[in-house]
């Protein structure tokens, strides 16, 4: 007799905290998802020709990010990735307010980037120890291509902070416009105390914002530029949504709402 | 090592970044080296690369060795069937 597959780890989970952990899931996929199609709109128009494609490429990494997330969160609500990805209406997505804005200029995407790569460093880095082992898996190996994410926005972020004429300007222009939402990626989530308590969480997503905040403050502060605020993040962070992103939901979801249930 | 091709950068940290997104973005890359322009030494001299002299016998098309070749198997062949 053949031995009993294992049972996805998923299964082992008590109904209410497998509901806390798509939370988290959908949390995080969404973000990754929804940064990776504002930058994608970089395609075409970046500062440089160079840049285009690399702008391009983190974009389109985001989006690989976001469907092995909603791949996971599909196992665990016996869903489908597509279907979560873009069958959802606007008000369903749970994406960090700081995610909410338009594009911009360059600037600012280098600034709300910067901001974004180090909250998704810090958490992944938690992830990584978390007892849902296909979650610390992915988030291992997510850290592999988000340690070059993080060094070219950074490396961005001291360029513009340090350059000629207006990239300076814009540049404060474009954090002032992050900088009440910079916080959002560690809304509340109303799981939390069961994902922490079942370990699938390993610190809570204040402590993570405390981590996230050691990191950005002193090399904002290094640069003469604001760091966001120590303050709790708006409960709603993640449930706020704006008018810029019901464009762009429009936008990705024009191919798939063209026919519904078509396999593509 | 094969020249991949060029990128244009202000310095040698973007121009990691773009060299890796050119050339390594698609895992076809297992080593990148990223060479400033001025850094690279030149050698153009045509005396040197393209001397006017028949040069063929330095080329191994300089040579017929198709004969020699199947003889000297035909030799080792009978060698080990010995």
């Amino acid at each position: 007799m053949a031995p009993l597959a294992e049972p996805p780890p998923s299964t082992t989970l008590d109904a209410p905290t497998r509901e806390a952990l798509a939370e988290l899931l959908l949390a995080v996929a969404d973000d990754e998802f929804v940064i990776g199609f504002w930058d994608s709109e970089w395609t075409g128009i970046a500062p440089m020709l160079e840049e285009d494609v690399a702008t391009s490429s983190i974009a389109q990494d985001e989006i690989g990010h976001a469907r092995a997330l909603y791949e996971l969160l599909a196992e665990v609500t016996d869903d489908d990735a597509d279907r979560i990805a873009f069958g959802r209406g606007v008000d369903a997505y749970r994406h960090a307010a700081l995610l909410n804005h338009a594009r911009g200029d360059w600037a600012f995407t280098v600034a709300r980037r910067f901001l974004y790569e180090h909250a998704d460093a810090v958490r992944l880095e938690a992830f990584a120890h978390s007892s849902h082992e296909p979650l610390a898996g992915l988030a291992t190996k997510m850290r592999r291509e988000e340690s070059y994410h993080l060094m070219h926005w950074d490396l961005w972020l001291r360029r513009l902070a340090d350059g000629p004429g207006e990239a300076r300007p814009r540049l404060e222009a474009g954090l002032a416009r992050c900088l009440p939402d910079a916080s959002s990626t560690f809304a509340p989530l109303a799981g939390e105390e069961l994902l922490l308590k079942a370990g699938i969480l390993t610190e809570s997503l204040d402590a993570l914002r405390g981590r996230w905040l050691e990191r950005v403050t002193p090399l904002l502060s290094e640069l003469g530029l604001p760091a966001p605020g120590t303050d709790a993040p708006d409960p709603d962070g993640r449930r706020r949504r704006s008018d810029d992103f019901a464009w762009l939901h429009g936008e990705f979801t024009m191919v798939s709402s063209s026919e519904e249930g078509a396999l593509w | 090592m094969t020249h991949s091709g060029n990128v244009n950068a202000p310095d040698e940290e973007l121009a990691m970044h773009y060299a890796r997104e050119f050339y390594g973005r698609r895992q076809e890359s297992n080593r990148l080296w990223v060479v400033a322009r001025d850094a690279i030494a030149e050698l153009d001299d045509p005396d040197l690369l393209k001397p006017p002299f028949d040069r063929s016998f330095k080329k191994p098309g300089g040579y017929i060795i198709k004969h020699k070749l199947e003889a000297a198997k035909a030799r080792a062949g009978s060698k080990g069937a010995a």
